[in-house]
């Protein structure tokens, strides 16, 4: 039985890690190297992938650093307006809350991709193109389903006499939420800002259309240009050497963050 | 109290609600560049037109045949893994992050990694073939074929998700369960059929919907891998409806393919649901 566990967990790092670790091969490769693998070739590894990445213009570092403030922009959002709602939701009389959630659930499901045509003319109607802040609008709410739902779990989780013992000492709603009930949910909180956050990092058909100046580009959207510049001479090796460099932060991420992740997306699950 | 759903509310109004108004109401009108990029009133003609037109009815097939298989395969695949991540064995936090990872990862990185991957001639796997004397397998120019290479991106990203659910599924099976019946001299196979699968069965159908629908709308890993090409064989109905109106700048068709996609959806899940609904009740009886 050990033996035939270890197969299986060796297949499935294989399997998950197999894909990343060839790109990560190939952005070393010199470009002969790569049209020609089992030849002898003078110079097989190289840093020059790198290089061009780095010193293209824009520089690399750029797209990711748009990603990061847009995914920080949108997690801030997201939470700020989903607090308060999934609250409200555990509060609420059922006749209310069911129906919400179950409206939320079913936006949660839809395939959010069918939304882009009519969010690109409200971005053109409102001069939102081109405008990173405005970006975390259509995130922060097509992050919201999942948010409210995740945090309204959470909120149902606190016993009551909680609250009622904070509103005996006098306690305002927002006094309530800000000292007593947010800090509580706090992991749940965290896992909702995570998932909110790697949503918004990797969120293309929007980006897509939304952004059109090379300097504001996301992460996702700047790789697919350099795929779209010309379908048969993708520069393979200088696109590896983008998908180590962007693959980075987010294998941190989810390597610290894992088990955020996880209760989040467990938490959703069982309670949802 | 309601007034804490208020902003909430107002965000999934703009963004999922009027934007369906929106389409209804384009989707019968012309808007393009032979109307100057003006909507005009043509009563219907966007819906004549979809009915008839043969490239939305194939990207409809291709993006069913897309859906159900990659979702097939990836319910299977994470089936398998949670079953291997809920046993106790020494490293398997580590494990479990590791095959988050490509989960994480923004669809379009990878979507050209594996365009690389299935590279004729210079790709892995074609150098495989050609080593074994294979002939190349040319996955990504045979529209016949091509399809299953995004069925392979696909399920290699999303399995981890589908996987997470079901190991939570698991978790909340109790242990004693599977004593009892091994007492009863159940061998493992039958635990799994009779304690597994029963108890299982919301989180697969959770899992199961959420990725079917997702899949149906899949967009991002088709235009970067193949561009929906050869052929337009492995174009999905979100790519039609966007080359629609980025490529064609026809607005107002584009509006009827996202409607007509959001009806088929629709009506998919409805069915689905009447499915599993005709599926699940004797057995609910049987269970009580």
């Amino acid at each position: 039985m050990p033996h035939q566990r270890r197969l299986w967990i060796v297949l499935l790092l294989a399997w998950s890690l197999g894909p990343l670790l060839w790109q990560l091969y190939t952005s070393f490769c010199s470009d002969q190297a790569l049209v020609a693998p089992l030849a002898a070739t003078p110079e097989r590894w190289t840093l020059a992938h790198y290089r061009a990445v780095l010193n293209s213009q824009p520089p690399f570092w750029r797209y990711l650093l748009n990603s990061l403030f847009v995914g920080t922009s949108s997690t801030l959002l997201t939470l700020v307006i989903a607090l308060p709602a999934a609250y409200a939701l555990t509060r609420l009389k059922p006749w209310i809350a069911r129906p919400a959630r179950l409206l939320l659930l079913a936006a949660a499901l839809f395939p959010y991709v069918l939304l882009f045509l009519a969010l690109l003319e409200v971005a053109r109607s409102l001069h939102l193109g081109n405008n990173l802040l405005a970006l975390s609008i259509p995130y922060a709410a097509l992050s919201q389903p999942l948010a409210i739902l995740l945090l309204t779990a959470a909120f149902r989780d606190l016993p009551l006499d909680l609250e009622d013992a904070a509103r005996l000492e006098g306690m305002g709603l927002w006094q309530r939420l800000r000292w007593v009930l947010i800090p509580l949910i706090a992991p749940a909180t965290t896992s909702t800002a995570i998932l909110v956050f790697l949503f918004s990092w990797n969120e293309y058909p929007i980006a897509l259309t939304w952004i059109s100046d090379a300097s504001l580009l996301t992460l996702p959207v700047a790789m697919a240009r350099i795929a779209g510049s010309s379908i048969y001479s993708v520069p393979y090796g200088a696109y590896a050497a983008a998908t180590v460099l962007g693959s980075i932060p987010l294998v941190l991420l989810v390597l610290v963050f894992q088990k955020s992740i996880v209760s989040g997306l467990t938490s959703g699950a069982v309670k949802g | 109290m309601i007034l804490l759903l208020g902003p909430a509310g107002l965000l999934l109004l703009v963004v999922f609600a009027a934007p369906l108004l929106h389409y209804a109401w384009l989707s019968n009108h012309a808007d393009s560049v032979v109307t100057g990029l003006e909507p005009v009133l043509n009563h219907g003609a966007n819906w004549i037109r979809l009915l008839q037109d043969q490239r939305f009815w194939q990207d409809a097939t291709q993006t069913l045949r897309f859906a159900l298989v990659s979702v097939g395969v990836e319910l299977l695949l994470a089936l398998a893994i949670a079953l291997l991540l809920d046993q106790r064995w020494r490293g398997r936090g580590a494990v479990r992050a590791i095959a988050l990872i490509p989960w994480a990862l923004p669809t379009t990185v990878m979507a050209l990694g594996w365009r690389w991957i299935f590279n004729t001639p210079y790709g892995p796997l074609d150098q495989l073939a050609h080593a074994l004397g294979w002939p190349s397998l040319n996955l990504l120019a045979n529209p016949a074929i091509t399809w299953i290479a995004t069925v392979v991106g696909d399920v290699w990203k999303t399995t981890p998700f589908a996987a997470l659910i079901l190991l939570a599924g698991l978790q909340t099976i109790p242990g004693d369960l599977y004593e009892a019946l091994r007492l009863e001299g159940g061998s493992s196979w039958v635990c799994f059929r009779r304690i597994t699968l029963p108890l299982l069965r919301p989180y697969l159908a959770l899992a199961l919907l959420f990725r079917l629908a997702q899949a149906f709308g899949v967009f991002d890993l088709i235009q970067v891998m193949t561009g929906g090409g050869p052929a337009s064989s492995t174009e999905s109905l979100a790519l039609y409806a966007y080359l629609n109106a980025m490529r064609f700048l026809d607005f107002g068709y584009s509006a009827t393919v996202v409607s007509g996609s959001f009806l088929l959806l629709l009506g998919l899940c409805l069915g689905g649901w009447l499915l599993s609904l005709g599926l699940s009740r004797p057995q609910r009886q049987q269970e009580v």
